[in-house]
């Protein structure tokens, strides 16, 4: 911890931007759902984050010697990749996104971000509970 | 992209949906329906949606790839159904022909009611959205509480 504000304020932050644009892509397919030519999108971060956390495939370094440099996290790397469904799906001749899938998403997409907003309210109200309550 | 983003996606999903359910209900008040303002009887209307981006051309030229990629949506035009009419035997009916019959509007009640079902449900998708929406700008506010 380099300040008053922990690391995982940040990252809290940004992940919540990006479940917010997830959701705005979740919006944009359930608005183009009786479209025929419009193909879903999909928002994805998760596995970007998992490697900028160091906490994926490639494993976290481990320090050998105290002087070693830390590895920092890379949180600015984690920026979601957008991608389209390609796959055909022919529902009475023009359904093109899944509702249920969308719905799925975007309920676990919301209640995730509620949980990271609820995570940063309470690293807010602790610190000002050591900053008030500290010196008594 | 913020939030208003998916308000103005899900309002233009929610107002194109209330267009189809107006050209349902069109479509269903004109079963009978044998003379039109185009002369001849009434003809079933579909409605074409298309996909656009939320922000006007410049604004989006300034945006980043992403925030071009996803999409509104909106009724593009209302077309005829060219299907065949119906062809009903009624010979006192003020617009019979020589032979006796009536041509009426082929619209089919049962199919009307699906259409109406589905443009239901995708407005309610739409509406979950702007209601998933509000409920997390309105956890985000908490934050600082």
């Amino acid at each position: 911890m380099k300040g008053l504000f922990a690391d995982h304020i940040d990252l809290s932050a940004q992940v919540m931007q990006l479940r917010q644009k997830r959701q705005n892509v979740v919006a944009g397919n359930l608005a183009n759902i009786g479209n025929p030519n419009y193909k879903a999108r999909r928002f994805e971060f998760e596995e970007q984050l998992q490697q900028a956390l160091q906490t994926g495939q490639g494993g976290r370094l481990t320090k050998t010697d105290p002087e070693h440099l830390p590895t920092g996290l890379d949180q600015a790397r984690v920026k979601g990749d957008l991608s389209q469904e390609t796959e055909f799906r022919v529902i009475q001749g023009e359904d093109a996104v899944d509702l249920d899938k969308e719905m799925a998403v975007q309920a676990e997409n919301s209640l995730l971000y509620n949980v990271l907003a609820k995570v940063l309210q309470k690293s807010f109200s602790g610190l000002s509970e050591t900053i008030t309550k500290g010196g008594r | 992209m913020d939030f208003m983003t998916a308000m103005d996606i899900a309002a233009s999903g929610m107002s194109s949906q209330r267009t189809h359910m107006n050209t349902i209900s069109m479509n269903l008040a004109n079963v009978n329906t044998t003379k039109t303002a185009d002369g001849g009887p009434y003809q079933r209307k579909e409605v074409v949606f298309q996909s656009v981006p939320v922000s006007d051309r410049f604004e989006s030229m300034m945006r980043s790839e992403l925030d071009r990629e996803v999409k509104g949506v909106k009724v593009v035009r209302i077309q005829k159904d060219d299907r065949p009419l119906k062809q009903v035997h009624d010979p006192g009916h003020p617009d019979a022909d020589q032979q006796g019959y009536v041509s009426y509007p082929d619209i089919n009640v049962v199919e009307e009611m699906a259409n109406m079902l589905t443009a239901t449900r995708a407005y309610e998708a739409n509406l979950s959205s702007m209601t998933t929406v509000r409920s997390m700008v309105a956890k985000a506010l908490q934050i600082a509480r």
